[in-house]
């Protein structure tokens, strides 16, 4: 913040707008409140769905609940599809998305550590191909990939979905970034000139001041895999080895839940059922994100904003 | 201990430590490229001799160009649509003080909770007259049936309106973050030499970020040029059909599963992938967006 | 930070302990996996139920629309086949053709009486026969029929159309009475209309060509029939399944005819959650004649079918699995739809006639159906199905006019058709 002279100064040269200024804010206000509620509604709608049934969802107001049965009477209809397999995607994507977190995480933080302070050579060309590598989005390489796992035998093995999406570039740029910027270069040099080697200066020195990094690549590197739908919906084909964002599209897709054409009176799968499977889906990305929501800001333009 | 040593030291310790990510990139960045591009050159039932023929027949075949155009459009209005309603109102936030705004910032990144599948999922009910949240403005537009709106010549605008609303929350916390790192001594100085807030905004603030903008609106573009999963699903079994083959990795996706042709898949990735990489090299060598990590590096 | 990674880890390792525990411990039954839609679920439980004892059965399930991609990557990865799957009458098409190779040739395994049990009773499995080889066993012959409203027809002293042209005055005369003669805008129009009108669209005269000819008087006569009762709002341009339809209609008891495959009594016209429609109303009539044909020909929505895989390890199991499905007594008096094994049809009208749910006896209707389904447009190796949600209903719903709309399937077909190895001949 500025001064408070300079502050006092601008405030006496807005007085005479004082009037129009706050007209002003107040359209501001609205039109920022309103994209709030715009984009708050869905997920709203989201959480209440599963208390209504099918009739009431129809009939009562969008936005009214139902009752709390709704929710238990809804994950019993779930838990009839392929026995439970919903349990399984909610299983398989903690344990994927836990292994995703920790390597991608734990690469990232190496290889960043020592593209920024070690003379590990080819750099330059290191760096670059992490810079391309990060902006070409993933979807890009599903395909290929596809071809790649098959000719391994990984596909519809876990591991076809967990290491490529380890592969996580944009954090090795993002603790690169760190650890050329954040920490100062005077504290490795004392560090090498007190005769530390390179490792005992990552563990002794650069990796305690990095939990906020560490924080940060787990943030992205989880809210990316979390809701990965094209990847693992090509790679895995046995619905036991699903993720939850892969099963919530066979859910939709097999049930008479969208589509009555699907065999309504055959399953007991309808909208309140996949409104709950959705919350399934949303909930732990929800909470990461509001729980970090500094880290996001912080994240992606590290590079060169200092907020 | 002399010099030299050291470095080299320094260098083998540091090829250890970036060694898991190297496998990873080779593995996962790099090797499946090289196999795509194996493949595309490999014969298929329809192109016997294999070669670029495969590339021949991905951009002859009679469902490319739709999708191109389809895609086109698509980007025509996601990439403006996103650039204007992020920049706007991150600007809008930027005259807010910080702490009052915090709740609305949050609210933004909701939205980014709701992909892939679940977008789809929650689209058809936002669009679905007889369900929708947005049930009176709907049958207020006069839409009062889900045929007014899944339309193929709606289906772009459809699409922009699910990719917006889950990237645009992020995009704005993110912009909000760059208009902030602005150095108060700037805006200051404007103040006094009597800029409105209009004025600061168009000439000061958005120069001032605009590398972020282009960055932006690259990674915008890539990802946006990659569409698949929306109309993907959306045809499968909810709308039969309606959005087959409109985006070009559904193309691809139906070479290699629906016409056993690997081959013509592959080479359209190759080239999708291909325009990804010019828009990424673009970023990286003419933008100065990481000139600072580079310069770091002599 | 940590703890939630500590807490993440464990979860995974009991994710894994889980799954690990899960598996099956003895390896002695042998196993089969079957992929079946929703509607077959129950069939398949039956199945695993009868054959506990002596085998593991695994079931999946999968919507149509995407089986011939799954079944596609199973073969592009050489795993992850099913050893028997339920499929659309297109689906064989596509799998018996050396290219795919999927569908197991089953006409030397096939045992007789089951054989017999199909051709006794009209040409139940001829969805199935390829070249004369047996590709699948057919579940049940969507054949359309005339669905009417007894209470309603009586009230407007409508009496029952028996040509199309008595169909579309009879429609004409529902104008402003706030009834409708059915929703189209899905795969019901091709069935209903085009198929039934013998409409050449993928014709195949022989296994590689296709013969697509839309100015075939066949074809013409359909729009120029329907395009003014489209207009005149007695038939509805949405599909029989959306919201905004049944909502209007059915689901009022406001709907006096249509013309539908014989799985919309039990499947749509009934269930609480689709039409609806109050009991004592519905009934089926035979197919309406179209002018200057021999018979009254019905078309084909749906009417599915058990593929066996070449690559089971245990086909013999695989191919009682299939048979069991298409043709067990207890599942298929349970079905929704006309079995198309003979033998059980029995059984199946005895169930129909249960509840009294219909007006009338809807069974003779669908057994002449069934005898006249349409052999002019054959399965075809691409994805007809898609295509037609593509082109035709997409127009129609857009409410483009219906000539129109079977111009841009005939393109589509054409564009469409050669990828597959077809000729297409427009003549």
């Amino acid at each position: 913040m500025s001064s408070t002279l300079e502050l006092k100064k601008s405030k006496i040269q807005n007085m005479t707008r004082l009037k129009k200024f706050k007209f002003s804010s107040i359209i501001v206000g609205l039109i920022l409140i309103s994209y709030s509620v715009f984009s708050v509604v869905p997920m709203i709608w989201l959480i209440i769905a599963p208390s209504k049934n099918a009739e009431q969802l129809v009939n009562f107001a969008p936005m009214a609940f139902g009752s709390w049965d709704g929710y238990i009477n809804a994950w019993n209809n779930l838990m009839t599809f392929e026995e439970g397999v919903l349990v399984t995607w909610i299983g398989n994507s903690l344990w994927y998305n836990a292994l995703i977190v920790l390597i991608s995480s734990l690469t990232a933080l190496l290889g960043g550590y020592a593209l920024a302070s070690t003379d590990v050579p080819f750099k330059r060309s290191l760096l670059i191909t992490t810079l391309i590598a990060m902006i070409i989005p993933s979807v890009a390489l599903v395909l290929p990939l596809f071809i790649e796992v098959g000719a391994a035998g990984m596909f519809d093995t876990p591991w076809a979905v967990i290491l490529p999406s380890s592969f996580y570039p944009f954090g090795v740029f993002l603790a690169y970034i760190h650890f050329s910027t954040s920490i100062p270069k005077d504290v490795y040099e004392a560090a090498k000139i007190d005769g530390a080697g390179e490792f005992t200066t990552f563990t002794k020195i650069a990796f305690p001041l990095s939990k906020g990094l560490l924080g940060m690549l787990a943030f992205f590197a989880f809210s990316a895999a979390w809701t990965n739908y094209f990847l693992p919906y090509v790679l895995l084909s046995s619905s036991s080895n699903y993720t939850l964002p892969v099963g919530l599209g066979l859910l939709f897709s097999s049930t008479p839940s969208l589509n009555p054409l699907n065999g309504a009176q055959s399953s007991v799968i309808g909208r309140p059922e996949i409104a709950l499977a959705g919350l399934m889906v949303a909930i732990p990305i929800l909470i990461v994100f509001l729980a970090s929501s500094r880290l996001l800001v912080r994240g992606i333009l590290a590079g060169a904003v200092k907020s | 201990m002399s010099k030299r040593m050291r470095i080299n030291r320094s260098a083998i310790a540091g090829s250890v430590m970036v060694l898991p990510y190297l496998v990873l990139l080779l593995l996962f960045g790099i090797a499946p490229i090289v196999i795509a591009f194996v493949t595309s050159l490999q014969p298929s039932m329809v192109t016997p001799n294999g070669g670029f023929e495969n590339y021949i027949y991905s951009v002859t075949e009679f469902r490319f160009w739709p999708a191109v155009i389809n895609v086109l459009t698509f980007l025509g209005i996601y990439l403006p649509a996103m650039m204007i309603v992020v920049v706007g109102i991150s600007l809008l936030l930027d005259n807010i003080k910080p702490k009052l705004n915090l709740p609305l910032r949050l609210s933004y990144i909701v939205p980014a909770a709701l992909t892939g599948s679940l977008s789809v999922l929650i689209w058809y009910i936002m669009l679905e007259p007889s369900l929708s949240p947005y049930r009176d403005l709907l049958h207020g537009l006069g839409l009062t049936e889900s045929g007014q709106i899944w339309r193929t010549g709606n289906l772009a605008f459809i699409f922009v309106m699910m990719a917006f609303f889950t990237g645009a929350g992020n995009w704005i916390v993110v912009q909000y973050g760059s208009l902030q790192s602005i150095p108060d001594d700037i805006l200051e100085a404007a103040k006094i030499d009597g800029a409105s807030q209009t004025q600061i905004a168009f000439r000061i603030k958005l120069p001032l970020i605009s590398k972020y903008l282009v960055y932006m609106a690259v990674l915008v573009f890539a990802a946006g040029l990659q569409i698949f999963v929306e109309p993907q699903l959306i045809s499968g079994s909810v709308f039969p059909g309606l959005a087959a083959d409109w985006s070009l990795n559904q193309l691809s996706y139906t070479f290699a599963f629906a016409s056993n042709n690997l081959s013509s898949a592959a080479a359209l990735s190759i080239l999708l992938l291909v325009f990804c990489a010019i828009a990424a090299v673009f970023v990286v060598f003419k933008t100065d967006f990481f000139e600072k990590p580079k310069k770091r590096l002599k | 930070m940590k703890k939630k990674i500590v807490a993440a880890i464990t979860m995974a390792a009991m994710a894994l302990t889980i799954a690990g525990a899960s598996a099956p411990a003895l390896a002695a039954k042998p196993s089969l996996t079957l992929w079946v839609d929703t509607p077959r679920i129950y069939a398949a439980e039956l199945y695993k139920k009868a054959v506990a004892s002596k085998i593991d059965v695994k079931i999946v399930t999968i919507a149509q629309s995407d089986i011939q991609t799954k079944i596609q990557l199973a073969n592009t990865t050489k795993k992850g086949w099913p050893d028997v799957t339920f499929g659309d009458p297109q689906d064989t098409a596509q799998f018996a053709a050396p290219t795919n190779g999927f569908a197991a040739n089953l006409t030397k395994v096939l045992p007789k009486s089951i054989v017999d049990g199909y051709a006794k009773y009209g040409n139940g499995n001829s969805d199935c026969i390829f070249q004369g080889q047996v590709f699948c066993l057919k579940n049940d012959l969507a054949a359309t029929v005339l669905w009417y409203n007894v209470p309603v027809f009586k009230k407007l002293g409508l009496t029952v159309p028996k040509t199309m042209d008595e169909f579309a005055a009879t429609a004409m005369k529902l104008k402003g009475t706030g009834y409708t003669a059915g929703g189209y805008g899905d795969h019901n129009y091709y069935a209903s209309f085009l198929q039934s009108s013998e409409c050449p669209l993928i014709a195949t005269p022989n296994n590689n060509t296709v013969r697509t000819v839309v100015t075939a008087p066949a074809c013409t006569r359909v729009a120029k029939l329907l395009q003014p009762l489209m207009d005149a709002g007695v038939i509805d341009k949405r599909s029989a399944f959306d919201p905004g339809f049944m909502k209007e209609y059915p689901n009022k008891g406001m709907v006096a005819m249509t013309l539908g495959p014989a799985w919309y009594g039990k499947f749509v016209i009934q269930p609480k959650d689709v039409w609806n429609m109050p009991a004592g109303t519905m009934t089926a009539a035979p197919m309406p004649k179209w002018a200057g044909a021999k018979t009254n020909t019905s078309g084909a929505w749906g009417g599915g079918v058990f593929i066996v895989s070449s690559h089971s390890k245990n086909p013999k199991l695989a191919l009682e699995a299939a048979t069991y499905l298409a043709t067990n007594k207890t599942v298929q008096s349970q079905a929704t739809g006309y079995p198309a094994f003979g033998p059980v049809r029995e059984l199946w009208h005895k169930a129909l006639k249960s509840d009294d749910y219909f007006a009338a006896d809807p069974y003779p209707a669908m057994d002449d159906a069934a005898k006249k389904l349409s052999q002019l447009n054959r399965p075809v190796r691409f994805p007809f199905v898609a295509q037609v949600g593509t082109s035709l209903t997409s127009k129609i719903t857009e409410g483009k006019p219906l000539a129109e709309a079977l111009d841009s399937l005939a393109k589509g077909i054409q564009s469409i058709a050669p990828a597959s190895g077809y000729k297409v001949v427009t003549k």
